[in-house]
């Protein structure tokens, strides 16, 4: 008789996020990952806002919410404390795209530069979800929200996603990697090899959101996996700085990806906007070049 | 142990023997001595604590809620636009209950931008929760700090305190001063230890959000932690001077107030400056007294009714001023306070921006005072308007 | 595979290793019908 197995759930059910959230598997994958003996830290966003209505909370982890540009910051003296208390607890940081990309850059940028030892986690949903789906430094290129919406003068977000693991790398992060909940068991391996590498490690997490991105729930994770198949998504390790593995596909058009999203409609109705795909299909050709992501086939034997 | 000092050293020293653990720091003018001598302390070996060389004034003060959070006695220092910078942390902080004890080396708020002193910064956010403490010299900046922590550590009040001192005047001012030694501090601040604290033995959620149903409530309960803190302040600050000579139990003030026809209200280093004023329209005859206010959150009320209840007239001096409405903070509350008195509250605003305040300006205040003529600006150079 | 991407967190495995949601939190995304390689769950539409 097979014994009952236990549910970790450090990050329990009963939250409000919206049916197929993607942030929401985050948090549980990234508690799992933490364990217990972790103290986490959130910057104002959908995952703090859908997870603690008081008096409810979904954290069975000790968890304080920083505000929203200082998480970073907060973590520092959480950090500074523990160290003159003797303890040993982990520190984690839970921060949304605009949290980390836009609003929390000097925080980010101070605390990575003073080397605290911290794992900051971003979840990626690519806009500011929690406020009604605005435009982050996040947003990739051509995509529609509600402050950089498509319309007859426009094609929606007109800049490329900002390189945050980049930035964070020439900060002298030990570890900086991407993950998506496409692979939950990557995601968990690279969570917990940011927490156990000693100083500021970053790992960027893509969550689709299907009330933001405009798709089915039940999509959440077959849309996360077209993202990396696309090459519009890389997931990938960087250690002091240099990228020491990426995941490699047998690449599928950029148009296989867009087509799933309402964000992405207007390049293809009322009329398929051929140049402005073909703009984001060199985005993901850049990636692949840059990250080698490319599964090359051997030539088809006649 | 008595020295000559300059008061950013001071305040230094009394913070060093407060035992903090977590220092936070970011350089601004009048403040920048007291953290480089915090730093010296910690690169010495005489202050055992984490020192964070934080990249701006918000993250200074995140950094202190992060670690009163964790369960360690924090400290920074900051004041002017490095205050008006943190004041969301701020807030917040005072909402999380967190015990946090701040120098505010007082100065201007720019435009235009002043490193000068008046007291615009603290008074401007006197309505986030923190308790207000303001000094006359440099003994009481010293002393203050201790007594900060002790209330603010208090279970039944879990507030954050501002320690505030005129910027220059006495930030960088050598006075002698009464330094407690460690035995001293130790025995009238124990070790910090919160009933809650991020800890996972017992984990909990800090500064969830709270809706309509619930935010009223945590309002309300601030507000009465601050007239707890009446209390502990006269409490400690009586034990204080059981120990140490120096009582610091009263919210106020007063220097020959008792048969005093016009009283002055006033906070900070003027009033060494207003005490000798007096002293010298007392030998001409005239009935001045001072009301000086050291507490100003919790507001005093009810002691700044009782002490002024006697007098012809009051005339209060603002180093800051509530633009658009009748005058500086401390005359619109003190005229609160007065209220439903017939007698006459007028209010001065001055020194702003640095501006030096002079025993003839005090004279001539009086002057206006007896004649009815207030609630205005004073010192006006007419050539500049 | 549908206890791990469950975003609630609701499926747990029971004594027959058989995964059950608790229809208490579920909140019908239909994740781990879509995800299921085996294509065992299905999803009902609640009727009144």
């Amino acid at each position: 008789m097979a014994e009952q197995k236990k549910t970790c759930d450090l990050f329990d059910c009963g939250h409000r996020a919206c049916g197929g959230c993607g942030a929401s598997l985050v948090a549980r994958l990234v508690t799992e990952a933490a364990g217990p003996e972790s103290i986490f830290v959130s910057s104002t966003g959908c995952m703090e806002v859908f997870s603690t209505p008081y008096p409810e909370t979904a954290w069975k982890v000790p968890w304080i919410h920083s505000l929203f540009e200082n998480a970073a910051a907060v973590a520092s003296g959480i950090e500074a404390s523990l160290k003159k208390q003797g303890r040993k607890e982990k520190i984690v940081i839970m921060a949304g795209d605009g949290a980390t990309f836009d609003i929390g850059m000097i925080s980010i940028s101070g605390a990575f530069e003073r080397g605290h030892d911290f794992t900051y986690v971003c979840y990626d949903n690519e806009a500011y979800m929690n406020t009604g789906i605005q435009r982050s430094g996040a947003t990739p290129y051509d995509a529609s929200t509600t402050t950089s919406p498509a319309g007859s003068h426009s094609f929606g977000n007109k800049r490329p996603k900002k390189d945050m693991p980049g930035i964070l790398a020439a900060h002298g992060a030990p570890y900086v990697a991407t993950a998506s909940i496409a692979y939950p068991a990557d995601l968990k391996q690279k969570v917990e090899k940011a927490i156990n590498t000693p100083g500021p490690c970053y790992v960027q997490i893509h969550a689709p959101c299907c009330t933001g991105w405009g798709f089915e729930g039940e999509q959440t994770i077959a849309i996360a996996k077209l993202a990396i198949e696309t090459g519009l998504w890389v997931n990938f390790e960087m250690v002091d700085g240099k990228v020491t593995k990426a995941k490699k596909v047998v690449r599928k058009p950029v148009e296989e990806y867009l087509k799933t999203q309402k964000r992405f409609r207007h390049l293809f109705k009322p009329t398929r906007q051929d140049a402005e795909i073909a703009t984001i299909q060199a985005i993901a050709d850049r990636n692949a070049e840059k990250y080698g992501i490319d599964i090359k086939l051997p030539p088809k034997k006649e | 142990m008595m020295e000559i000092t300059e008061g950013s050293f001071a305040v230094a020293e009394a913070v060093r023997l407060c035992r903090p653990q977590v220092v936070s720091a970011y350089p601004i003018t009048p403040q920048t001595h007291i953290v480089e001598a915090l730093a010296d302390f910690v690169a010495n070996g005489t202050l055992d604590a984490e020192y964070i060389t934080v990249e701006n004034e918000l993250s200074a003060l995140s950094a202190c809620v992060g670690a009163s959070a964790a369960g360690s006695r924090t400290y920074s220092a900051t004041t002017s636009q490095g205050l008006m910078l943190m004041a969301e942390v701020v807030f917040n902080a005072a909402g999380m209950r967190l015990p946090i004890v701040m120098s505010i080396a007082n100065r201007a708020m720019g435009a235009p931008l002043s490193i000068w002193n008046d007291m615009q910064d603290s008074i401007s956010l006197r309505d986030a929760g923190w308790l207000h403490f303001y000094a006359e010299d440099n003994q009481e900046a010293t002393d203050l700090h201790f007594l900060a922590y002790k209330v603010a550590e208090d279970p039944s009040i879990q507030l954050p305190v501002f320690v505030c001192f005129d910027g220059f005047i006495l930030s960088h001012t050598y006075e002698p001063v009464d330094i407690l030694s460690q035995e001293q501090a130790d025995r009238f601040l124990p070790a910090f230890n919160p009933a809650d604290k991020l800890d996972a033995k017992d984990p909990m959620s800090f500064g969830m959000y709270a809706t309509p149903d619930y935010y009223l409530e945590f309002r309300y309960e601030m507000d009465e932690a601050q007239k707890r803190a009446k209390d502990a302040i006269a409490k400690y600050g009586k034990e204080f001077g059981t120990l140490f000579g120096r009582d610091y139990s009263a919210f106020i003030e007063t220097y020959r107030l008792d048969d005093a026809e016009t009283a002055i209200v006033a906070m900070g280093s003027m009033c060494g400056t207003v005490k000798d004023a007096i002293d010298e329209m007392r030998a001409a005859g005239k009935k001045v007294g001072l009301l000086r206010i050291r507490v100003f959150r919790p507001f005093p009320i009810e002691e700044v009714a009782k002490a002024l209840a006697h007098v012809k007239r009051v005339a209060v001096l603002d180093k800051n001023v509530s633009l658009g409405s009748r005058g500086g903070a401390t005359a619109i509350e003190v005229r609160d306070a007065m209220y439903g008195s017939a007698i006459p509250v007028k209010g001065y605003i001055l020194g702003l921006g640095g501006r030096d305040i002079r025993k003839k300006d005090i004279r001539e205040i009086v002057s206006l005072s007896e004649k009815g003529i207030g609630d205005q600006f004073f010192g006006l150079k007419k050539e500049l308007i | 595979m549908c206890r791990t991407l469950c975003p609630e967190g609701c499926i747990s495995e029971d004594a027959g290793g058989f995964f059950d949601p608790d229809f208490a939190y579920c909140k019908g995304c239909g994740i781990c019908a879509t995800e299921c390689p085996k294509e065992a769950i299905t999803m009902k539409k609640e009727e009144k």
